[in-house]
This record gives C-alpha cells, structure tokens and sequence, in this order.
C-alpha cells in the first residue's frame, strides 16, 4: 500500500516539476510603430503539395512583406488540412474567437460553412476565396476573391501555340495534327473557361490547332493526372496542359516526346525538355489590398477579381531553350494589349458554339439552382468573363475542343 | 508451484480481487502518466506543457463557443459508441460502423434535398431520422446475415461495406445530387431539414442522451441484452439454453446500425448541412475506444467521449493559439488511449517477477522494477 501510495505522489511530483521546467518563454510581439492585424487563413491543404494551398501560402508570405512595408504588421494564423464540412464552420469559429479581424477560407466548398459562422460576427471580414455568395447573402461582412487566371492561360496558350506553329511551319508536323491535350480536374466553370481561354490563345498564333480534354475527376490526383496525359499522348497530342494539382503530366509529357505547360507553379525544374512556360495567381495581391485596407478601416469591396492588370495573374519564367523563336516579344504584345482592352480572351468573332457565333450567355445565378440566369454577358463582341462576379462562369462547350465529359 | 531451471523473468497471472479505489486509483494514475508523456512530446516542440495543457482545456471548455463546439464533436462519438457497445458485448466485432452511419446520412439526405417543402419541417425531420436508422440498420443486417448464415468472417466483412458506402457517396456527389456542375459538392439542406439547436447547438445531443438512457436499460434489463450477453461469454451455453443465436446476431446487428444510421442522420442535418463522402470522418473507428474504454457501460461513454472531443477540440485551439501542429494533439491522443486501455491490463493481471516470491531476490531486481510506476502498481497488492 504505501509503495502505491508514494508512487501516486511521485507521479503528482514529477509532473509539478515540468510545471516549473518550461515557463519563462512569452513570446513579445515586435514592437513596431505601425499596426497589428490579426489574419487567418483556412486551407484545404498544406504547403506539401506543392500546388493550390502552396500557392496561398506564397502569397500570404509575399503579401506580409508587402505590408510591413507599408507600416502594417500582420500576425497570421493558419489553420491546414480543413475538410469541407463542419470542420471547416469549427475553424472560422476558432479563428474568429482568437481575435482574428480577417478570415480567409482558401477553397470552393468552405463558403456555405464559413457563411453559417459570418453571421454570428459581424464586425470580422470574411473572405472566400474562388466562391461567390456574397453577392446573394444578406451579409455585409462576406467578401469573394478571384483572379483571372484564364488571362494567364491565353497567355500561356499563346506560348503552346507558337511552338506548334513553329514546327508546322518547319515541316515537322502536320497542320492538322496540331492536337493539344488538356488534363482538367471536373467540367466546372473555372476549368472550363481556363482551358477555353488556353485554347483561344493558342489558336490566335497556330490556327489549325485543335484540343482534347480529359476530366480526371480529382483536384489532386498524380497518379490519375499522369495516367490522363499518357492517354492523349497516345491519342495524338503533342502539347500537355493541365487545370490540376501535380506535375505528373509534365514529367508524362517529357517521357512522351511531347511539350507542356503548366499551372500554379514552375515546372520547367521538372521537365526541363518538356515544359514551356506556367501561370498562376498571385494571391498576395489581393491579400495585401484586403487587409491594408481593413487595417486602415476602409471598406472592402464585396467581390474582388483582377488579373493580368495589377499582377494578380502571372507567368512562370519562360523556357528560351525550347520555346519558339520570338515568343517573348508575342508574350510582352499580347500582354500589353489585354491590360489596354483592345484585346478580349473571349472575343466572340474568334470562336463558335455549334457552328454559330455566341450572342447570348447569362452570367450570373440569383435563384441558387446553378444555372445562370441573369446579366447577359455577350456584348461588344466579347463574353465578359468574372466582369459580374469573380468566379468564373463561361462555360460554352466551342468548337475544336472535344471533352470525354 | 514447481521451480523449473529457466524461470522466465515475468510471469502473468490473473488477478482477481483488486479494491475499487486502487483500480480507480490505476486508472487515474495512468491518465496522469499519459500527460507527463504527453508533456515530453509538447516539449518537445518548443512549448511548455502545462501552458498547452491549460490551452486545451480552455480552449475546448473555456467559453460557451467553445463548449458548444466540443459538445458538437463528442455527440457523434458517444452516439456511434452506443450502437457497437451491444455487438462487441456479443463479441461480434462490428468495425463498419463509418459505413452504417454514412448508410443512414445518405438515406437522410435523399430526404433532406427531395421532400423538403413537401411536407411540414418536423415531419420531414422525424421521415429522415427513420430512414436514416432503416437504411443504417441494414447496412448492419448485410454482414449479420452472412455470419448468421454462413459463419462469414464479420470483422472483414463490416470494414469491406464501409468502403462500399462511400463510393456511392462519391457518387451521389459528383452524380445525381451534385450542386453546381464540376463542383462535386451536394447543396446545403433546406432550413427545414436542419435539426434545430437548442443551447446552440444542435439538438442531436438530446437524442444521443436519451440513448444512453435507452441503451442502459435494454442492456441491463431486457430479456434480449441479457440474451447479447450470454452469447458474448459462451456460444455453446446459449445454444445450450435454446437461443437462436443467429437470430439475436441479425437483430443486434440491426439495432446496432439502427442506431449508427441516427447518429449519420444527426451529422448530416445537424453538423454539417449537407452530405459528403467524409461525413462520418473516423467516428466509427474512434468510436470503438470510446466504447472499450468505458467497458461497454452506456453511461461511461459519456465521459470518454467528453475526454476525446475535449482533446480534439483543444488541439485546435492549441494549434491557432500556439502553433503546435495538430499532429502532435494527434500524438498526445495515442499516448492517453495507450497508457488507458494498457492500465486495464495491469489490473486484470499481475506480474510476478522471477524470484520474487522465493524471497532471495537480490536487491536490484527489485530496483528494476522501480522504474516503471505502472508495473510496480501492479507488482504490489
């Protein structure tokens, strides 16, 4: 018994002595002349993969920088790997009771959580990112974010299409067997109008160019992504791009004899024979102007989307060694023209639907049963793409892509 | 007892009557050794312990949004526990309790996004609460029958229906119920087919309660909790008495995902609002030592799903508050269920280390012995 005893009281001791081994360690926050923020971020992932949450990530980096220099400084919690459920509601809600006067919800599928927690807190700015309810809530404290990435895709389209244009041109390959293959992730409005725009700008330099797309029905998927860009290899495509996480259909496209782009990140490292150029969004820019403006108590806009025009959208370097002769100086012309408006993505005159020029498309859903059914998109002769809302919402099957959906 | 040459150095025997308060006392130890283990792990990443375990106490119980969220965690825990405590009382080892509960939140949802508005909201919930334990409750029934039928392997058999499930809810979700196009995601319920909160929360918490209650009573005073119990000690001695075992199997197994079925129900309409191929994200795993832990006892589970989620929640906070990777809570979890269900070891047996009774121990084979609390607890009665 009194073994047993001393052993309880030991244990008790034992445990009081860590109590006193490791305190002393507050951390002071920097004293700095300007202002604190407190930010949080919710990600679907984690920056290992190296793709979506990683690019967040970089931004969230880029943006503190950016702001300290400004004289604002932002103290960021970030919550990883959240799943798109009730997880997601408890992480705005942690974020939200920790002080956090901004809560920005990385992916599509937080918004319907983060809109049960938002009304609860008024005084929070909350933002989710690539979705769009805000406009259709009550709530003035939900903001949405996009960029139009689908600028960076015609840019990068450009890039494909010269190389295809080149070797046509040196007789290395038939006109008609210019084939692009595009690996997507499901046939949503994002993907569907990032590779329509991919398409359109490879078509503005190679127009006997034609594109096939295969859904892998994954965000991230590398074996399925892979597998994908094997399969077009084999059905005649001799470029790759991708609307998906990983860069197997990059080190595919290498293996195959066949070039690449790619997205969210650079990955000629990868491939350095395959891959031509990236793009991605840089989401520092819109996280520096949200919480510079919170921090000076200005009003945020409600939805957000820019692109090409303040940098939200950028190109990855340019692989010189195996891009076309002259691509550069394309690249710098298109670019320019897109930020002066005299050039549309989605200029009606450079595509068809079934044979027929677009006239008609509805931009935005009111109603909620995800169709659109409001603001006519099509007018001086291009489809104004995220002009009524941030996300996305071309979705038109045009002709000279054929989809497996 | 004869003295063999090769004595091996500890040998177990099985102990039989220890005082309550020094099992208690065994119990309470090994939750406190559990800590101090914890608290090297804590250490370990550059944080005080006790500063992080007074985080996660604040941080799951501390405010009123906290406590709600924590109870809103252990509800599905102490629910799902409650439907496996009678078939692991049968010593039938149901493991797809994740397939049965996304069986009755798959059969709730049909309801949830078809009838909604089509009939008057507590009818629409009560129809989803039914069809959510019938489709849970057959779920179970599937491998019960096949036990019953064919002395199928159960345990392979429940874990293989999980899977099942939740491809049809990747399915349903890309498929038929998706919402927006390309989104794979099913729209939020109707306001009417969410269960109202009461104290803020959810009201699946008053279900699960009055469960418990329920599942006290049928265990330890129905004719058929008393039949689970004899079939779990001695098949033969049931048989013996003219029960049909099998048919007691298909019934519990039945009340068993009946029960998992509500508890998908609760999550779907309660938690999250909609469906999706997480929906029972490890409940019915963890749900399992929930169950073990408190010894199949209905009214323990409260407390040990009350220990989990209050874990669970306060490594949240410990993560937005002090950095430490979820991961580590994750670690810190292990060790407690370890050092929890280990401790019952120590007091269902007794080691007895050579020599030990001859008395010509030398004196460091008792030292040895010293260093480890548990045994030494043990050792000595």
């Amino acid at each position: 018994m009194k073994k047993f005893l001393a052993l309880i009281l030991s244990l008790i001791m034992a445990l009081s002595l860590v109590a006193c081994g490791g305190g002393g360690e507050e951390k002071d926050p920097e004293n700095t002349d300007g202002k604190t923020i407190k930010v949080g971020l919710i990600c679907i992932g984690d920056e290992n993969d190296q793709g979506y949450t990683y690019n967040f990530i970089r931004g969230k980096e880029a943006a503190t920088e950016a702001l300290k220099a400004k004289g604002i400084n932002v103290e960021w919690v970030v919550k990883y790997n959240i799943t798109e459920d009730s997880k997601c509601e408890d992480a705005n809600m942690e974020l939200a009771e920790a002080g956090c006067e901004i809560i920005i919800n990385n992916s599509f599928g937080f918004e319907p959580h983060m809109l049960k927690v938002a009304k609860d807190y008024s005084d929070i700015t909350f933002i989710a990112c690539t979705n769009s309810a805000s406009s259709r809530d009550d709530l003035k404290n939900t903001h949405n974010a996009f960029a139009n990435i689908y600028e960076g895709r015609y840019l990068a389209g450009v890039v494909a299409g010269m190389k295809l244009q080149e070797q046509i041109d040196a007789g290395k390959l038939d006109a008609d067997k210019a084939v692009i293959g595009y690996v997507g992730a499901y046939p949503y409005a994002e993907v569907k109008s990032g590779y329509t725009a991919y398409y359109l700008g490879a078509k503005s330099v190679c127009p006997s160019v034609t594109m096939k797309v295969k859904f892998v029905g994954s965000w991230s998927d590398a074996t399925a992504e892979g597998n994908a860009a094997s399969a077009l290899c084999d059905e005649g495509c001799v470029l790759i791009s991708q609307h998906s996480d990983n860069t197997t259909p990059a080190t595919t496209a290498q293996s195959k004899g066949a070039f690449h782009t790619g997205y969210n990140n650079d990955m000629i490292g990868v491939a350095p024979e395959a891959s031509l150029i990236g793009t991605r969004i840089d989401w520092s820019v819109y996280f520096t102007h949200a919480i510079e403006t919170i921090a000076n108590g200005g009003e945020l806009e409600q939805d957000w989307c820019h692109g090409i025009d303040e940098s939200a959208v950028v190109l990855t370097d340019l692989n010189e060694k195996i891009a076309a002769p002259g691509t550069a100086d394309k690249l710098a012309e298109v670019e320019k023209a897109i930020k002066d408006g005299t050039l549309h993505v989605f200029d009606t005159s450079t595509f068809t639907v079934g044979g027929q020029p677009l006239t008609h498309a509805f931009a935005l859903d009111t109603d909620g049963d995800f169709a659109a059914d409001s603001e006519e998109a099509v007018s001086d002769g291009y489809f104004h793409e995220s002009e009524f809302q941030s996300a996305p919402y071309f979705v038109e099957n045009i002709d000279g892509i054929t989809t497996d959906e | 007892m004869e003295q063999k040459k090769h004595e091996p150095l500890i040998r177990l025997s099985k102990r039989e009557n220890m005082a309550t308060w020094q099992i208690w006392a065994i119990r309470i130890g090994s939750i406190f050794l559990a800590l101090f283990l914890g608290g090297f792990v804590i250490g370990a990443t550059g944080v005080n312990p006790i500063k992080a375990y007074s985080t996660i106490i604040s941080g799951s119980l501390g405010r009123a949004t906290a406590i709600r969220q924590t109870v809103k965690i252990a509800v599905p825990l102490l629910g799902c526990a409650l439907a496996i405590a009678p078939c692991f009382k049968m010593r039938f080892w149901n493991i797809g309790a994740e397939g049965q509960i996304t069986a009755g939140a798959i059969a709730a949802t049909y309801f949830a996004l078809f009838w909604a508005g089509r009939m008057p909201g507590p009818v629409l919930l009560v129809t989803m609460a039914v069809a959510g334990a019938l489709a849970g409750g057959i779920w179970g029934l599937i491998p019960a029958f096949f036990k019953a039928r064919w002395n199928t392997n159960e345990t392979l058999f429940t874990l293989m229906m999980n899977y099942i499930v939740i491809g049809i809810v990747r399915w349903l979700q890309g498929g038929p119920w998706e919402g927006q196009k390309g989104t794979q995601i099913i729209p939020q319920f109707a306001p009417d087919a969410c269960l109202p909160r009461v104290f803020g929360i959810h009201c699946g918490w008053i279900i699960v309660l009055v469960m418990v209650v329920l599942m006290h009573l049928y265990m330890t005073y129905s004719k058929q909790g008393y039949e689970i119990a004899v079939i779990g000690d001695s098949l033969n001695t049931a048989r013996y008495a003219g029960m049909n075992v099998g048919r007691v199997m298909m019934r519990t197994m039945f009340l068993s995902g009946a029960i998992s079925g509500m508890v998908g129900f609760i999550l779907v309409s309660g938690a999250n609002g909609t469906l999706n191929d997480g929906v029972a994200g490890g409940v019915g795993f963890t749900a399992i030592t929930v169950a073990w832990l408190s010894q199949l006892n209905a009214f323990a589970m409260i407390a040990i799903s009350a220990l989990l989620a209050i874990l669970q929640k306060g490594a949240q906070t410990l993560q937005t508050t002090l950095a430490v990777p979820t991961s580590i809570s994750d670690i810190i979890t292990g060790i407690l269920l370890f050092c929890m269900l280990g401790c019952e070891f120590f007091i269902n047996f007794r080691l007895i280390f050579r020599g030990h009774k001859a008395k010509k121990a030398a004196p460091e084979t008792s030292a040895d012995s010293n260093d480890s609390p548990v045994k030494e607890a043990a050792e000595n009665e």
